[in-house]
């Protein structure tokens, strides 16, 4: 293998990526754009869930019950209705998340101490929202009683807090708060940072639709020369975004990073091999850039974004998907990033999913290199 | 010069049921210009690439420089030079580019590099011309650059798929002339085309067809001995009647006649059959009540010697 | 001009039939990539592995650590002998939740007014397991006080449970989570092939060369730009009715409305779709640049489609980007149609926005392909 070939390949593939402007601009700057995307859309905290209240009692003590109910940012009134119907039209038609139903004996009963007639509606589509509207008006029902009913529940001789016995102490570690952004935007890196192994996939086969692979096939580049050769540009790229991304996400959306930043970048180099080489592969056995994109797709992206434990944890998934995830490189980086971001682990845990990132580039380029002779043929 | 440069033995391709290149044998000599001549799809492509080790035979065997194609290709490749059928070079990448990028792959490097660039502009007349893009020039220009980049590490051989195709008569000339200057520097060139006028220009020339072949030799022996038949030119009253009368004749069987072509007002017959003569001729014309005018052999083109092949 | 149009349709499948993994795989793949995305996250969140430190060792705390497993939502890796072992295996991401019972755990339940304590810690480097973790935990907690409670107060279950709400989940009365995944899936799925396929199309012809050719034809750039996308509707409706058929047959997702409205609806979105890929073909000169502004348009459409997190919890500015996303409104309509068995009566907003864009689209990208092949 000769250093000196890979770069002159190295060299003509920046040429491709720098004679054009706009591919300039979109391969350097889409990663940014991703990450302000993602962060500001797809990993927002669940907040001003639309709902409407049907009071029913319309007691003084209803009223305020309402009022607490949708104080805050969490859950906005939407609406104050008359009827069931109207909860029903304003649910089809999307325009709410849930419902609070407070019944006509809300305040006689809750004054005798014969529970809080309440009922909540949700939107079983987007049961996201109503789990939580459920969880929120469920805690702050609680607080309600027990601060209403503080006088009466003395009277009985039962002190406040003996409502609640258990001592339920929840602490989150290495993100308090919960925050989705804090561990989605570090799982997401996989996408953000992966997406030129597309590009990779496309360029090798530009070459074959193009007809100017056979001649690069007569030259002395050997295949590893080539595969890695083509490879370097986008390395390259996934280094400066591997710098930029991070940055920009403690800077601008706050994400904490706990860890080391020279082990983070080791390791995205790792990553950057694996899954480029994955691209790589298709680009071998793709004759056209369309049909590489297709099989791009299929093959990095959606399994990348769903089946990699960045939404939905890779624990809950049936046991064949448990184990084709453990071939996706996103599935080992996510581990990596989330680690090295929140907890900010060392390589002394971290070593085996670097292995295994290490393990699929090698394999992925070693079977891209075996067919690719054949394939010419 | 005892060695040949290329030496093909029983060379067989085929893919599925087809046979693409059926059992062939050439060689090429040191510092010659062969051909492979043929129409498109008789195998040309096929045996270049089989030859480069681009593709691996079905049978047989073929050696480059002394080395075995299938075997070793990767030994192969600093030696030879190769210019595809497509055009090959990127049309994205400026003419320095592409010229730097060739020479890089052939590890080229330094001094080397740069008098090997240089010379390349020079040889194929785009100095000035560096940082045009390749695809907006023309037809010509680039066939000659693309040669440039395929002889810029100064291969042993340099093997050509159809270079001129698709490129202007004049253009085409000096593309001729840069060969001879490369035969002259001692290169060996492999050309294939399917246009008969360039196949003159070649030494020596295989003839191939369906995937087998025909006949092998100079352009001039190639001629005496593959046409059995004689060629004639005739300058009838009605050249257009006369033209069908003989193809009428020639497809039922009548007259041994390979073709019968218009040539301006002057007729074009090619028979397979070296006893036919003027007179069979003159009489079928002037049976019909055509005045034959005069009759005379001329000496065979390698059209005429390709297309006789072609329909026997 | 109905034959010419014909003529390059053929053309057009010609093309596909030669390369005929891109339909192929557009079509079969994503089929069945759908079936084992929605496959995979169909389900509720199982098997978090958790890790328990019981210092009590009693009855309580074993039946406990039972009603956990209980949940489903568990997975019991092992006991811990100490504390520092959650702390490792924490750090390791080896458990997403682990829970400590006090050594006085049942002296304190038994107890009069004793407070039994549950320390409990979530690894909140993964959010989604963290908050499954945290509701299967108050969960079990809500139900051991519940129990508690009634035993110390001597009052009847019916009457406290009163005190939490009731829940009424209305369109997904069983809660399957396949109802709200599945059709997010098809839907990002469904546009990423219509506006790959629509931005390949001329891209494609300008980066081969083949273009030029096409525009010296006797073709008017109206009947080119129909001819190119009448297989492009045609493999996006296609593609549709599959993973439609999909959702329905396999997820047992429900079409509770008019499933004719919803396929006129499908073809309505499609031609949207369909508008915005044929722009991105023409301003792209190759078949790379067209890619790359794909995958930004359709990640960015795929933000609103409330498959992550609901539009209403975005920033204002961005919700009313929203408004400008065809897919946003177009998942509306396919929620409502299949999950909510509305018609038009209800879903006349998104329709009319959908149409509004329609037309901009659509007639932006006519004007615009016209101008960029005259």
């Amino acid at each position: 293998m000769s250093l000196r070939r890979i770069r002159a390949v190295a060299r003509k593939e920046i040429h491709h990526i720098f004679r054009d402007r706009s591919t300039l601009f979109l391969v350097l700057f889409t990663p940014t754009l991703l990450l302000l995307l993602m962060a500001y859309a797809l990993t927002v905290d669940l907040q001003d869930i639309p709902i409407a209240v049907l009071d029913l009692d319309r007691s003084e003590a209803s009223r305020r019950f309402a009022a607490q109910i949708t104080a805050g940012n969490d859950l906005t009134l939407y609406a104050q209705v008359e009827s069931p119907a109207e909860i029903e039209a304003l649910l089809v038609r999307g325009e709410i998340k849930a419902a609070l139903i407070i019944h006509p004996n809300f305040s006689a009963d809750l004054l005798a101490l014969r529970g809080i007639p309440l009922q909540i509606i949700i939107d079983g589509t987007e049961p996201e929202s109503g789990g939580f509207a459920v969880q929120h008006v469920g805690r702050r029902a609680e607080a309600f009683v027990t601060e209403s009913l503080a006088g009466q529940l003395q009277a009985a001789g039962v002190p406040p807090e003996a409502l609640q016995a258990v001592d339920l102490r929840v602490r989150t570690w290495y993100n308090p708060s919960l925050k989705p952004r804090n561990d989605l935007i570090p799982g997401l890196l996989s996408m953000i940072l992966g997406f030129p192994a597309l590009s990779v996939a496309l360029t090798l086969a530009h070459e074959r639709e193009h007809g100017t692979m056979e001649q690069l096939m007569a030259t002395p580049i050997g295949r590893w020369e080539l595969l890695l050769g083509k490879m370097v540009p986008y390395i390259l790229v996934g280094l400066i975004n591997t710098i930029v991304i991070p940055l920009l996400a403690m800077a601008w959306f706050r994400i904490p990073f706990n860890g080391s930043f020279p082990l983070f970048f080791g390791l995205s180099a790792i990553f950057l091999f694996a899954i480029l080489s994955m691209g790589i592969i298709i680009g071998v056995f793709m004759r056209t850039q369309a049909a590489a994109l297709a099989l791009s797709f299929l093959l990095i992206f959606f399994p990348g974004f769903f089946l990699t434990g960045i939404f939905f944890p890779i624990a809950a998934m049936p046991e064949i998907v448990r184990l084709e995830s453990l071939f996706l490189p996103g599935t080992h980086y996510a581990i990596i990033t989330r680690g090295i971001f929140l907890p900010g682990i060392g390589l002394d845990v971290l070593w085996p999913y670097a292995v295994m990132l290490f393990f699929l580039g090698l394999v992925f380029t070693g079977v891209a290199a075996l067919f690719f002779r054949k394939k010419l043929a | 010069m005892n060695e040949a440069s290329i030496s093909a033995q029983n060379l067989t391709r085929r893919f599925g049921d087809f046979t693409a290149v059926d059992g062939i044998d050439f060689e090429v000599h040191p510092g010659e210009i062969f051909g492979l001549l043929g129409p498109n799809g008789s195998g040309k492509t096929t045996t270049i690439r089989m030859t480069l080790g681009l593709l691996s035979p079905t049978a047989g065997s073929v050696r480059v420089l002394g080395i075995d194609s299938a075997r070793r290709p990767e030994q192969i490749r600093p030696h030879v030079g190769y210019m595809s059928q497509r055009f090959s070079l990127y049309n994205d990448l400026t003419v320095l580019q592409n010229l730097r990028f060739y020479a890089r792959a052939y590890g080229l490097a330094n001094q080397e590099l740069a008098m090997r660039t240089s010379q390349a502009l020079e040889m194929s007349g785009l100095r000035g011309r560096e940082s045009a893009l390749t695809r907006e020039l023309s037809g010509g220009w680039r066939q000659r650059l693309a040669l440039s980049a395929a002889i810029l590490h100064r291969p042993e051989v340099v093997f050509l798929d159809e270079p001129t195709a698709g490129v202007d008569p004049i253009s085409r000339r000096e593309f001729w002339d840069l060969l001879y200057q490369l035969v002259a520097e001692n290169m060996t060139v492999f050309v294939t085309t399917h246009y008969m006028d360039e196949a003159e220009h070649c030494h020596r020339l295989a003839f191939i067809q369906r995937g087998r072949i025909r006949a092998t030799g100079s352009p001039e022996s190639i001629k005496q001995e593959t046409l059995r038949g004689r060629v004639f030119e005739i300058a009838p009253d009605d050249p257009v009647r006369a033209v069908q009368l003989l193809r009428q004749a020639a497809g039922e069987g009548r007259m041994p006649l390979a073709e019968v072509e218009l040539y301006g007002e002057r007729v074009h017959v090619v028979s397979t059959d070296p006893r036919l003569g003027e007179g069979a001729l003159r009489a079928e014309l002037e049976a019909a009540g055509i005045g034959s005018g005069p009759i005379a052999a001329i000496p065979p083109s390698l059209e005429d010697v390709f297309i006789a092949s072609m329909k026997s | 001009m109905i034959a010419r149009i014909a003529s390059l349709v053929v053309k057009e499948f010609i093309h596909l039939r030669r390369d005929w993994w891109l339909p192929a795989f557009m079509l079969l793949g994503g089929a069945l990539e759908l079936l084992l995305i929605g496959w995979a996250t169909s389900r509720p969140i199982t098997n978090l592995p958790l890790m328990v430190y019981d210092q009590d060792q009693s009855a309580a705390s074993r039946a406990l650590i039972v009603s956990l497993e209980n949940t489903g939502t568990f997975d019991l890796l092992r006991q811990a002998p100490n504390l520092d072992a959650i702390q490792a295996a924490m750090e390791r991401g080896e458990i997403n939740a682990a829970l400590v019972i006090p050594p006085d755990f049942s002296a304190q339940i038994l107890s009069q007014g004793g407070r039994p304590a549950l320390p409990v810690m979530l690894n909140g480097a993964e959010s989604v397991s963290a908050r499954a973790a945290l509701q299967a935990v108050e969960g079990v907690a809500g139900a051991l006080n519940e129990r508690i409670v009634v035993r110390r107060l001597g009052i009847d279950e019916e009457a406290f449970r009163g005190f939490t709400p009731g829940l009424r989940v209305w369109f997904n009365e069983n809660l399957k989570e396949s109802y709200y995944t599945t059709p997010a899936e098809l839907g990002l799925m469904l546009e990423f092939t219509v506006l790959l396929f629509a931005a390949l199309s001329f891209s494609r012809e300008r980066e081969l060369g083949t273009l030029e050719q096409l525009l010296v034809m006797p073709f008017s750039s109206l009947e080119i730009i129909i001819g190119k996308s009448i297989p492009v509707i045609l493999i996006g409706f296609f593609d549709f009715l599959l993973m439609l058929g999909m959702v329905h047959f396999v997820f047992d997702v429900p079409v509770r409305g008019s499933l004719a409205l919803l396929l006129v609806l499908a073809l309505g979105y499609l031609m949207v779709e369909l508008g915005k890929g044929l722009v991105i073909s023409v301003v792209s000169r190759t078949q790379h640049q067209a890619f790359l502004l794909v995958m930004m348009i359709g990640m960015t459409d795929f933000m609103f489609t409330g498959y992550a997190a609901p539009v209403e919890s975005m920033p204002r500015a961005i919700q009313l980007l929203a408004n400008l996303v065809p897919a946003h409104h177009w998942l509306n309509i396919l929620r409502g149609v299949m999950l909510k068995g509305a018609g038009l009566d209800v879903l006349w907003p998104s329709l009319l926005a959908l149409a509004v864009l329609g037309v901009l689209i659509g007639g932006f990208s006519l004007a615009f392909v016209r101008r960029a092949l005259n």
